[in-house]
């Protein structure tokens, strides 16, 4: 048995099943957690995929920042369980069950139609050499990808100082 | 034996060193230390009576804590209150992965690096770390379904995400100048040049002063504010959950005292002293830990010395005044590191 494979499996699995947890929880802290588990997941394929970079980018910045922030502000407000639905919303759910199987199909098709991966996945047994990634990543966003990357930046400062505006006028 | 096999049996020693020194060596005569010392400080003589110098009192305390009825409230998540300790035990006991605690060994003909995964990522790991530990805090106050638990937990989240930004901007300033993420290459340049103490002392002591709120030690231990929370996050833990907490803080204090050792202490290095070699190993090894015992120590000092902060002086402290003086200290080096032209 390769080893790669059974980690590849044990991770997306992890990956997926604490997905599904997420959306059929009721309590939200715990949907907040299995997101924690489903991003975790998701990192350890990056490494996987050579790219400890990513794995940990996914870590602090989604894990470690914004999901404590999701549980902060579920905690603030107490919701210690979702509130329940007034009516059944039969036309939403009809929808929402079309889209999901849309998207699924279509992710699907895509991935069959795409054969062999031209990278050699971790399935694939052939294992990436591991480069050091991050002088990589530094040259691109600062050469290919500057545009792209300072605009981001002026984009997270003008929606910081949006809300910092915003929470001002309430407490006036 | 081939080199693969080697790699393995050299890893597992490696880690199983390691724990032994953190959880039989060190994390019991850690809190005998801390005892003592609160007694030192505070003129009284602190646990003597069990053993020398009340030395087996650690052991007496981990007795007791198996042996004590373990209580989960009727209205808490039974599941996320048991897990809620392991979480914050698992990453303060793994930061220690990435930090080089010697220089190389030669054993069986090679040179072994001592430290348990030299990777690029380095750093960022330990970060990655301990953005997961503050789930153990925050859910422990979420789970215990007591007012108290939860103002503890909210409080330490929001301390943890504060002064994670000044210590990482900090910690990304000593990489600047080594040219790598590796705390190994952190190490090399400090060995080769300055410890980063000296040219970084700003960072340096943005760094230390973070370290202590990340590691709700004491003036930053309002999560557990005795005076106004009970005891904060832990007030609804008992027996060996109980004992988890009070481990992982002890856990915590080792590692974020190895990073400031690593980082801005010259690592395993004495100045002006070169030995390599079996012997040059073991120097390495025992300088490290005497200078992490040292800064534990400092931890200790500051506890029985300092008053808590107010929450927002807490805040105001971490936003106002060490960020920006990070941010600052991070430009000055990049400057002076790209005016050199060094890459």
């Amino acid at each position: 048995m390769n080893a790669d494979l059974v980690l590849f499996a044990l991770a997306a699995g992890l990956a997926i099943a604490f997905a599904l947890a997420m959306v059929v929880q009721k309590t939200p802290v715990r949907s907040v957690l299995s997101l924690v588990v489903t991003f975790f997941g998701i990192a350890v394929l990056s490494v996987m995929l050579a790219a400890p970079f990513i794995a940990a980018i996914i870590m602090i910045v989604y894990a470690g920042a914004i999901l404590v922030l999701f549980l902060f502000v579920i905690m603030l407000l107490n919701l210690n369980e979702e509130a329940r639905e007034k009516e059944s919303r039969p036309v939403q759910r009809a929808l929402g069950l079309v889209a999901a199987l849309a998207l699924g199909g279509l992710l699907l098709g895509i991935t069959l139609r795409a054969g062999t991966p031209p990278v050699a996945g971790p399935a694939a047994g052939a294992r990436i050499p591991s480069v050091d990634e991050i002088p990589v990543v530094g040259r691109l966003l600062f050469s290919d990808y500057l545009f792209a990357f300072e605009a981001s930046a002026v984009l997270l400062l003008a929606a910081a100082v949006g809300a910092l505006i915003l929470s001002r006028r309430r407490m006036e | 034996m081939s080199p693969a096999l080697f790699d393995v049996l050299a890893g597992i020693a490696k880690i199983a060193a390691v724990w032994a020194v953190m959880l039989v060596a060190l994390l019991p005569n850690l809190v005998w230390a801390e005892r003592r010392g609160a007694g030192l400080i505070q003129d009284r003589p602190g646990p003597n009576r069990v053993g020398p110098f009340g030395l087996f009192q650690a052991i007496a305390d981990v007795l007791k804590m198996f042996l004590k009825e373990d209580v989960t409230p009727l209205y808490a998540d039974k599941l996320l209150h048991t897990v809620a300790p392991a979480i914050l035990l698992v990453p303060a006991l793994t930061t220690f992965a990435v930090i080089p605690f010697g220089s190389t060994i030669p054993i069986a003909g090679r040179n072994v690096k001592l430290v348990i995964a030299d990777v690029n990522i380095g750093i960022l790991y330990i970060f990655a770390l301990t953005s997961v530990g503050v789930y153990g805090l925050v859910l422990a106050g979420w789970a215990s379904n007591n007012k108290y638990s939860l103002l503890g937990g909210l409080r330490s989240g929001a301390q943890i995400i504060s002064y994670e930004l000044s210590m990482g901007l900090a910690a990304i300033a000593t990489f600047v100048t080594a040219g790598s993420l590796k705390p190994s290459a952190v190490v090399d340049w400090q060995v080769q040049n300055v410890w980063n103490c000296i040219p970084q002392a700003v960072g340096f002591v943005v760094f230390v002063v973070a370290a202590f709120a990340e590691t709700n030690r004491v003036p930053f231990d309002l999560p557990e504010a005795e005076a106004e929370l009970v005891a904060g996050y832990h007030t609804e833990y008992s027996a060996f959950k109980f004992g988890m907490f009070f481990m992982s803080e002890y856990a915590n204090m080792i590692a974020a005292s190895a990073m400031i050792v690593t980082l801005y202490l010259g690592g395993w290095a004495l100045p002006f002293v070169t030995a390599t070699g079996v012997w040059g190993g073991l120097l390495s090894i025992a300088v490290f830990w005497t200078k992490t015992l040292a800064v534990i120590f400092v931890f200790i000092w500051v506890r029985w010395t300092l008053p808590r902060f107010r929450y927002d002086q807490l805040m105001s402290l971490g936003w106002k005044v060490l960020l920006p003086l990070s941010v600052l200290n991070l430009l000055a080096v990049a400057w002076i590191v790209a005016s050199k032209g060094t890459p």
